[in-house]
């Protein structure tokens, strides 16, 4: 299959497209009003909780939120005007209700993320601008595939990795300090799509005997399974174990769905079981891991008191919280990124929980929406990964905190302080934005019936 | 690919509905378990981030309030008296815990009992807060006159009203500040509490209920009313002979009288001269152990003690003296341990006792036999000062019987009247009391000085019991206890029923 031909210059919209994009524009500026009501209200809301006075900088707040939000806005009207329209608000609402318990937290990170965030929308609006056919991407398949790799060694590189807390995922170039890995997925996600649209009638179809197993040909793995060992092994050296997972899950999602042979997704599980085990046996750090799930009462003062701060927060918090800024989660380590899930629990309760939750289910409905309404597959299976990757990074660090899983540190997408996390989903929500717009525009029949 | 797409939709919310399914359980099912673990200091942050009630005594002063700090913890527990009432208040730190009223009565003082949150909801329209004032039993001016009569000696007082089981005083010296370990600076508490806990005195134990000492000679009391109780001794019978020491059976170590003097008599007279030798002949010979260990176990000893005051200490009498060795014509059968039990009837051995304790066994024979659940808590009232919940009296223990009571609180009478607890007289008072010197087995010798009493109308039940010790004293002798222990118990005593002295 080779990739269609491009034309510089876009043609005209049809009519019926232009009608829907005017509808989604309209409904996504109600959402986005929406949502600044909300995030608004929790400000102010937790302001009165704290000191028992509205925030002085409500307005200013107000009008930066309103000129990042109506930038993102304007910036769907012209360039991306037929996409969804719930993708940028349940973001803006997610990155809003982040920052509101940022900045409850601790008012100078919060000065960082009001930054991140303004970076975080030129980011997308930048790509939305750089990616005008996102099909395009698909020739890029093997450069975004390096570009993930490089971005995943570049941590370990001498001079500039820094390893933060254990973990060596980070880059420092003067004074600033990112996660390649959060891009590195974004590449990652790019090149799984790319390569696995080009093989996928040759990896669906079982050719070669191994005993009693048919299977593809090895000689069609071969790149995937580099990639994946590659950063697997990476991961497991920076001890980013959130991270290894989520690229596991994205390579066998991606594989399963490409090929529709369920068997990928068993033998995924295999090897992930084989993985977990080996990985459990040779690492100390794992070990803990896993004796922190299952008891963290075994040290309460130590490895356990995190989670065991969690739970608390959480169970303090019971069904409608204590209120926004009358916790008292400051205790908790990290609570401002990998934690702010359990701050939330406490201060808005099962409702505020359930809320954040339903947020991401929407987003995960959403991308999964825009992959099945493409025919085309390079961009359906793109946004597959995509929303993958928003989705599972969120289940698993909500089930990490809540120790429905074992904990392993990754931000909260949008919610969770940190400037890489932020500036990567935004890039990712605005290719997410760009397929489905891509999607309206070359069949807006369909689109109008769903 | 749409189906796969379809399946991965269904995975995301099958994952999703799992998180969901435990965010219920931790905030909503499990969420009180969660709570309550010991190690959650939620409750108590939030606790010294809201007003608590004061802590009153029952002359109207405060004990323990809360003050506003503009700090990170709101409110700091200040204790206006500083050591005087902290054996009864306790201590409330948010790194250090709790102890006394500040731990029994936590949930009234920070408005969280049902009968607070009521009377809260009642005050519909005004935003008072529900927390409650503990009321004490305690009288500070008493407390007073405890602290400054037994002044640097080393020891304990209590007085309690016998009719109700309140404690009127409790005072152990030396104390802690509980200032210093309430400071809301957590390094200034732990030093503090570090500094208390080198010293070999133990200032944090409130020694008044949590500490147990040999009682002497006041145990004879208990022996004293096994003795009636058994039937075997009466007011005539049976007479001990005048000796100066006794050597009960299976032992060549006599047991003797303070300095040197040879007593004995019937149980009136060798009550009030203290004769060692006649209780332990009682003990040894007219009951044996069963009556013994029977009025131990009815004054409340081997028993955990109704007190509304965190943990306090079960006073010990023994219960095993071994097999029958030999049953003797006239007397009560010889034990592998009658040379113990002889002991024991004089306080030594292995019976001990608290302060509490013995004031207890004091307020039993001055109340009829009935021994009232001791208590130091009044009232609990509403901020706006309306009584929530009063403490209501119940017994706890019957020492012994409105007959052998009688008895008894004729037999200590007698002892103030015509005895070695002299000092106690108080014209215009039914006073009986009993002194006591605890050996304590050193060289040289070192004793515990002990006074308990009681004081009331006569025919009527006593208003006040006391029970004083001063501890380690050098020397042992007769006197040791009317002379060192007696002028406090005095003291209070007259403080308590309003004698000017």
């Amino acid at each position: 299959m080779t990739a269609p031909a491009v034309t510089r210059r876009r043609p005209e919209p049809s009519p019926a497209v232009v009608a829907l994009g005017t509808r989604r524009r309209t409904t996504e500026l109600g959402l986005l009003v929406l949502a600044v009501l909300i995030i608004l209200g929790a400000y102010a809301l937790a302001s009165l909780g704290r000191n028992a006075s509205l925030p002085a900088d409500i307005w200013p707040f107000l009008a930066v939120l309103l000129a990042l939000l109506v930038g993102a806005h304007l910036a769907n009207r012209r360039l991306a005007r037929a996409a969804d329209s719930l993708l940028l608000p349940i973001a803006a609402l997610l990155n809003g209700i982040g920052y509101v318990f940022i900045a409850r937290l601790d008012q100078d990170l919060a000065a960082l993320q009001a930054s991140w965030t303004a970076v975080g929308i030129v980011a997308y609006v930048v790509t939305l601008l750089a990616v005008r056919d996102v099909r395009l991407l698909q020739r890029y398949r093997y450069t975004a595939g390096l570009i993930g790799v490089l971005l995943l060694i570049l941590p370990l590189l001498p001079g500039i990795g820094r390893s933060i807390n254990g973990a060596r995922i980070w880059v420092s170039v003067g004074p600033v300090s990112f996660q390649p890995g959060e891009f590195a997925k974004i590449a990652f996600a790019v090149f799984f799509a790319g390569y696995l649209v080009e093989r996928r009638e040759l990896l669906s179809v079982a050719t070669f005997r191994v005993g009693p197993f048919n299977t593809p040909d090895p000689k069609h793995f071969a790149p995937i399974l580099l990639a994946w060992g590659a950063s697997l092994v990476v991961l497991i050296f920076q001890r980013d174990l959130g991270s290894a997972l989520l690229f596991f899950l994205l390579f066998v999602v991606m594989l399963w769905v490409a090929t529709g042979r369920v068997s990928y997704l068993l033998v995924g599980m295999g090897l992930f079981l084989v993985g977990a085990f080996v990985s459990w046996l040779s690492f100390e750090h794992v070990q803990k891991r896993v004796s922190v799930w299952i008891d963290p009462w075994a040290d309460p003062q130590g490895s356990g008191y995190q989670i065991i701060q969690a739970a608390y927060a959480l169970a303090w918090g019971g069904t409608s919280g204590v209120g926004p800024g009358l916790g008292i989660a400051e205790r908790i380590p990290y609570d401002e990124t990998d934690f702010i899930f359990a701050i939330i629990g406490e201060e808005l309760g099962l409702l505020g929980t359930t809320a954040i939750l339903c947020a991401f289910l929407l987003l995960a409905g959403t991308g999964l929406r825009v992959a099945r309404e493409s025919r085309d597959p390079f961009p359906s299976l793109l946004a597959v990964g995509l929303t993958v990757l928003i989705a599972f990074q969120a289940f698993i660090i909500m089930g990490g905190v809540t120790r429905l899983l074992p904990l392993t540190g990754v931000t909260l997408p949008f919610v969770s302080y940190g400037g890489s996390s932020l500036v990567a989903n935004y890039v990712l929500l605005a290719l997410l934005v760009r397929i489905s717009d891509q999607t309206a525009r070359r069949a807006p029949e369909r689109a109008v019936a769903m | 690919m749409n189906r796969q797409i379809k399946a991965l939709g269904v995975i995301v919310i099958i994952c999703y509905v799992a998180v969901f399914a435990k965010l219920n359980q931790v905030q909503v099912l499990q969420a009180q378990a969660y709570s309550d673990r010991p190690d959650n200091t939620r409750q108590l942050q939030r606790d010294f981030n809201q007003p608590r009630g004061d802590i009153l005594t029952a002359d109207g002063k405060t004990a323990a309030t809360s003050e506003e700090r503009r700090a990170a913890l709101r409110y700091q527990r200040v204790y206006p008296d500083g050591e005087l009432l902290s054996a009864v208040t306790g201590y409330y730190s948010f790194t250090l815990g709790s102890d006394g009223v500040e731990r029994t009565y936590n949930e009234e003082l920070a408005g969280r009992t049902p009968s607070l949150k009521l009377h809260r909801l009642s005050g519909f329209f005004s935003d008072t807060s529900s927390e409650g004032d503990v009321v004490l039993t305690v009288r500070k001016d008493l407390q007073e006159t405890a602290r400054d009569a037994l002044g640097d000696r080393r020891g304990s007082v209590v007085a309690l009203d016998p009719r109700t089981g309140a404690v009127l005083a409790m005072w152990s010296n030396p104390t802690f500040d509980p200032n210093l370990l309430s400071n809301n600076d957590a390094e200034a508490a732990a030093g503090a509490k570090a500094l208390y806990e080198a010293a070999p005195t133990k200032p944090l134990l409130p020694k008044a209920y949590r500490e147990r000492y040999f009682p002497g000679s006041t145990f004879k009391v208990v022996t004293a009313t096994a003795g009636l109780t058994s039937g075997k001794v009466t007011v005539d019978s049976p007479t001990y002979p005048v000796v100066t020491s006794y050597t009960p059976p299976l032992t060549s170590k006599p047991i003797s009288n303070f300095d040197g003097n040879a007593c004995g008599g019937t149980l009136l007279p060798i009550l009030a001269r203290s004769c060692n030798s006649s209780f332990a002949q009682m003990a040894a010979e007219t009951t044996g152990p069963d009556p013994m260990i029977d009025a131990a176990e009815a004054a409340g000893f081997n028993q955990p003690v109704e007190l509304d005051l965190p943990r306090p200490a079960r006073s010990v009498y023994p219960t095993d003296f071994g097999a029958v060795v030999s049953r003797p014509e006239g007397s009560a059968p010889v034990y592998e341990d009658t040379p113990k039990l002889a002991q024991t009837a004089i306080g030594q051995n292995d019976v001990r006792a608290t302060p509490l304790q013995m004031a207890m066994v004091a307020a039993g024979a001055g109340n009829t036999g009935q021994i009232m659940a001791p208590h130091v808590m009044a009232e609990i009232r509403a901020r706006n000062g309306d009584v929530v919940e009063k403490f209501a009296p119940f017994p706890w223990k019957e020492s012994m019987t409105p007959e052998v009571a009688a008895t008894m609180r004729e037999a200590m009478v007698g002892v103030v009247t015509g005895g070695t607890a002299a000092v106690m007289a108080t014209p215009g008072w039914e006073v009986g009391a009993k002194t006591g010197t605890a050996q304590l087995g050193t060289k040289p010798p070192r004793s515990h000085g002990w006074m308990i009493a009681f004081a009331g109308q006569p025919g009527q039940p006593a208003q006040v019991a006391v029970a004083v010790i001063v501890e380690d004293l050098p020397g042992v002798s007769a006197a040791t206890g009317g002379s060192t222990a007696g002028p406090v118990a005095k003291a209070v005593l007259d403080k308590a029923l309003g004698v000017s002295g």
